[in-house]
């Protein structure tokens, strides 16, 4: 029998894809009837507040499934290979995901309501001492070229690794041309990296999300805002290997592939929570006013619900279920596991960007989440057109073996 | 049939040359079994000098005081408090190699992590000195307990962050040392059964608490290993955690910053490694082991190193930023006029940190520095001085200006009683780690057994047919799905 190499996207996915993303885009018109066009500029910054909070997560969370290709690319890992184009197809969305995301933060940025971003309103920074003093970096020239600079090279590099993994599918390779292989991805990923590094591990955080509540500042911030996007991208990339395999594909993925994504995630949800605690426990032993302000809305105003919830979805239900070896190994529990994760961290954005924007009161939910909707949708139609452009296993690669003899 | 053991060739060979298990057993064994050179006995004598002038300058301590020392009213913490985080840090490499990297199934650990783990059981017996001897009246030690007693009852601080650095580093300290003897059980019964000397026998029979190698034992050996790295990877995060906290809890300008947990433990690895190279870069030639610790070895190590350095750079920078973004003055202050300033009286400091730490290690983007074993050496020096100087600024450098002017203090230096004590400490770490590589085969027999006929250079040469396998047949023929 030969590999099912080639995926077809089912009908019912497709109408499920179309569906979502339908449900999203009447979301944000109801949204935008209800809040958007208000005179208020409150209400109405409420509708690019969730915008912004949707479009930047679900970036952020595509963008991590090319860091996982990469980091473990430099790691030499090699049990990914038998599942490695799933994540390819899921950083396949990158390009897209990003163009609404330049769209929508440039458009926050450059409109006259700047409820979300104080900083950019000008007249206001000459009066603010503070922002005044940030006005170097918090600026509307640096950050429109240096969001653009940053989506560019993403999309730049990711489509660059997942080329070269194509260029494995021509023939086997013999050694000597496995090392050259190894050599080249190395040196794209290394240079993939260093660009997350200068990105979403530092600059990108500060400027489309910390900004946001713009006399703060937290240094972990960027750490911790890359720690929640990448354990929702290794769900995110789970839940494709499971669907596929539900659907008679990746013959050589297996539950112990399956069990190692699981350790994935459990491992990096706690490390979320080690860099959740952190910041926060730093925050709150050392009581300075101008860093608790941050807080004070989220633990112990409205949002105090909230605050707990994502603590007890993002780190107590991952710690406690997904700690047994059989509960990783299981599609159902996994599976559930990758959407709560996902959705515990959309939570988790939730929180950082509304109580800025909604200070009085946390908005009603409902909008928000049928924008979410709308982007999973868009990203399983991305998703499975990437995939249906490769075939789904690079059996050529040096690793591929590897990976199925894999055992955890 | 599901294949078990199989690697792509294009990975390098973590043994060298045409071994067997017998083989393997001689050449880790053979050094423990022989008379040691004459270069080791020069080292041993050298740092068992090194431990005296320790224990000079420590008696001198506690004998007359802390004012022995330069500490003056604003800097408290000095070097003690340096050389306590230095080798800390240094103790986390070993942890990381057993127990992190065991997770992650790197087989390369296999060369490196008993002398690793024999490294940071050292480092952090040196690290505990500091902050005992600091305290003054030491007698007085045992105060750091909380069990109920009859001074009042007077309980310990659990707020303070210097507590938990108590019960961090003895966790850390006893599962350390219990993974490392553990992982000694069966390498001591191999020498014990190899033993012509009567001495020899009873010393290792003791020591392997009777090791028989039966199924029985290796399987409670493996699940103990497992449990143990279990327990051991929060540990490596959570000891520098800790230690960063004693910081960055407070409120004093360059401290109180909320990167600073991962930065530390990133910083404790990048540390750790160096250390790790610069032992390891001379044991494998000494004892001759240079077909074990390959050159791929210590190529794959100093990518850690680079990736690490950057890591750390990245949160320099980071702090470096957020201090002028964040607007507050006096944080401000004391990261552009206390460390940035090459003029200010500590300025300099800085950029050693910076140079050793974020500059330097960028050389390893080049794989010709990375097998380089001279530059490998040097490097690991200059990491090692760059990160102690990390320390030094992080801590003097936040604390010599107090907030008034008027509570500005001199320029601190050290006492010779202090760097005495430092290099006491050198002299514990190499004492034990000459003992260690004396009476301990510096690498784990059993692991390298354990991976041997998949990674070694003679049997990986053997797996062509494998290698050259269409790779839909090999699916067909290995694969081993259990069925959605």
């Amino acid at each position: 029998m030969a590999i099912r190499e080639h995926f077809e996207i089912p009908k019912r996915f497709n109408t499920w894809s179309f569906a979502l993303m339908g449900l999203g885009l009447i979301s944000i018109v109801l949204l935008y009837i209800t809040h958007g066009s208000s005179k208020d500029p409150h209400e109405s910054a409420r509708f690019w507040a969730s915008l912004l909070q949707n479009s930047v997560y679900f970036l952020l969370v595509v963008n991590a499934a090319m860091f996982f290709i990469c980091a473990t690319t430099l790691a030499w890992g090699g049990w990914q290979m038998s599942f490695r184009r799933v994540s390819e197809a899921v950083s396949a969305a990158v390009p897209v995901m990003g163009v609404i995301g330049v769209v929508i933060l440039l458009a926050i940025v450059f409109s006259d309501n700047h409820t979300i971003y104080h900083w950019a309103d000008t007249e206001h920074v000459q009066h603010d001492e503070i922002l005044n003093h940030k006005k170097g970096f918090l600026n509307k020239g640096f950050f429109t070229a240096w969001t653009l600079l940053t989506v560019v090279l993403w999309s730049v590099l990711g489509w660059k690794m997942r080329n070269l993994s194509r260029q494995s599918d021509g023939k086997q390779m013999s050694v000597e041309e496995g090392k050259k292989y190894m050599w080249k991805n190395t040196v794209w990923s290394a240079l993939y990296l260093v660009v997350f590094a200068l990105t979403v591990m530092s600059t990108i955080p500060w400027l489309w999300l910390m900004s946001i509540d713009a006399h703060w500042y937290s240094t972990m911030y960027s750490w911790y805002t890359f720690a929640s996007t990448f354990v929702a991208g290794v769900a995110l990339i789970t839940l494709f290997v499971v669907y596929l395999k539900n659907n008679g594909y990746l013959e050589y993925t297996n539950e112990e592939h399956l069990h190692d994504l699981g350790k994935f995630m459990f491992a990096f949800s706690i490390f979320w929570t080690y860099l959740w605690f952190s910041q926060y426990m730093l925050i709150w032993y050392a009581n300075i006013p101008e860093e608790t302000k941050y807080f004070e809305p989220r633990v112990q105003g409205p949002y105090k619900g909230i605050f707990f919830l994502n603590i007890i979805i993002n780190f107590i239900a991952p710690l406690l279920i997904l700690m047994k070896r059989d509960s990783k190994r299981n599609y159902t529990t996994i599976t559930f596991m990758a959407v709560l994760i996902i959705f515990g961290h959309w939570l988790d954005f939730f929180q950082m960007v509304h109580p800025a924007v909604s200070t009085d009161h946390v908005p009603m939910m409902l909008y928000d989440l049928g924008i979410a909707l709308g982007f999973v949708g868009l990203i399983m139609f991305l998703t499975a057109k990437a995939l249906t452009k490769a075939p789904l296993v690079p059996k050529n690669h040096p690793f591929f073996k590897e990976s199925v003899i894999h055992h955890t | 049939m599901a294949l078990l053991r199989y690697e792509s060739q294009v990975r390098a060979p973590l043994v060298d040359g045409t071994k067997d298990y017998h083989q393997v057993t001689e050449d880790i064994c053979g050094p423990v079994e022989a008379s040691p050179s004459r270069l080791w006995w020069i080292g041993f004598i050298i740092s068992v000098g090194l431990l005296i002038f320790g224990i000079i300058s420590v008696t001198m301590e506690v004998t007359y005081g802390v004012g022995q020392w330069n500490l003056n009213k604003t800097v408290g913490w000095g070097w003690d408090i340096t050389n306590f985080v230095w080798w800390v840090g240094i103790g986390h490499a070993g942890t990381l190699i057993s127990a992190i990297l065991l997770l992650f199934r790197q087989g390369w650990r296999t060369g490196v992590n008993r002398a690793a783990e024999a490294m940071t059981i050292f480092a952090v017996m040196c690290a505990g000195q500091f902050p005992i001897w600091h305290m003054g009246r030491v007698w007085d030690a045992f105060f750091v307990l909380p069990y109920p007693n009859t001074r009042g009852p007077l309980w310990v601080n659990f707020n303070s962050p210097l507590l938990w650095d108590v019960f961090a580093i003895s966790t850390y300290f006893t599962v350390s040392l219990l993974f490392w003897y553990s992982g000694l059980l069966p390498d001591l019964a191999t020498l014990r059964d190899r033993a012509k000397l009567k001495w020899r026998k009873m010393f290792y029979g003791v020591a392997s608490f009777g090791w028989t190698g039966s199924t029985k034992h290796w399987q409670r050996h493996e699940a103990l290993s497992l449990v143990l790295a279990g327990l051991s990877t929060p540990l490596v995060l959570s000891v520098h955690t800790i230690v960063s906290f004693d910081f960055a809890t407070s409120v004093v300008p360059g401290w109180h910053t909320t990167i600073f947990p991962p930065y530390f433990v990133a910083g404790a690895i990048f540390s750790g490694f160096a250390m790790v190279q610069t032992l390891l870069v001379v044991t494998r030639k000494v004892l001759k082991l240079e077909e074990y610790i390959t050159i791929e070895h210590i190529d794959v190590m100093n990518k850690v190193i680079v990736l690490t350095g950057s890591i750390v750079g990245i949160a320099y920078l980071t702090e470096l930023f957020i201090a002028w973004y964040g607007a507050n003055g006096y944080e401000w202050y004391a990261f552009k006029e206390n460390r940035v300033n090459i003029n200010s009286p500590l300025g300099w400091s800085y950029y050693i940190m910076m140079g050793c730490n974020v500059l330097s290690p960028q050389i390893f983007w080049f794989r010709k520095m990375r097998r380089s074993i001279t530059v490998t050496f040097f490097m690991s020096i200059l990491v090692n001085i760059g990160m102690w100087f990390e320390r030094f600024v992080i801590i003097v450098t936040s604390v010599y200006r107090d907030y008034l002017p008027s509570a500005w203090s001199t320029y601190y230096r050290p006492t010779i009683w202090e760097v005495g004590f430092f290099m006491g400490t050198f002299g514990l770490f190499f004492t034990c780690y000459f003992l260690f590589s004396k009476y301990f085969p510096v690498i784990a027999v059993a692991e390298i057994k354990h991976i041997l006929k998949r990674s070694g250079e003679s049997y990986k040469e053997k797996m062509d047919t494998l290698e050259q396998e269409d790779p839909e047949q090999f699916g067909q023929e290995h694969s081993h799905d259990h069925g959605a």
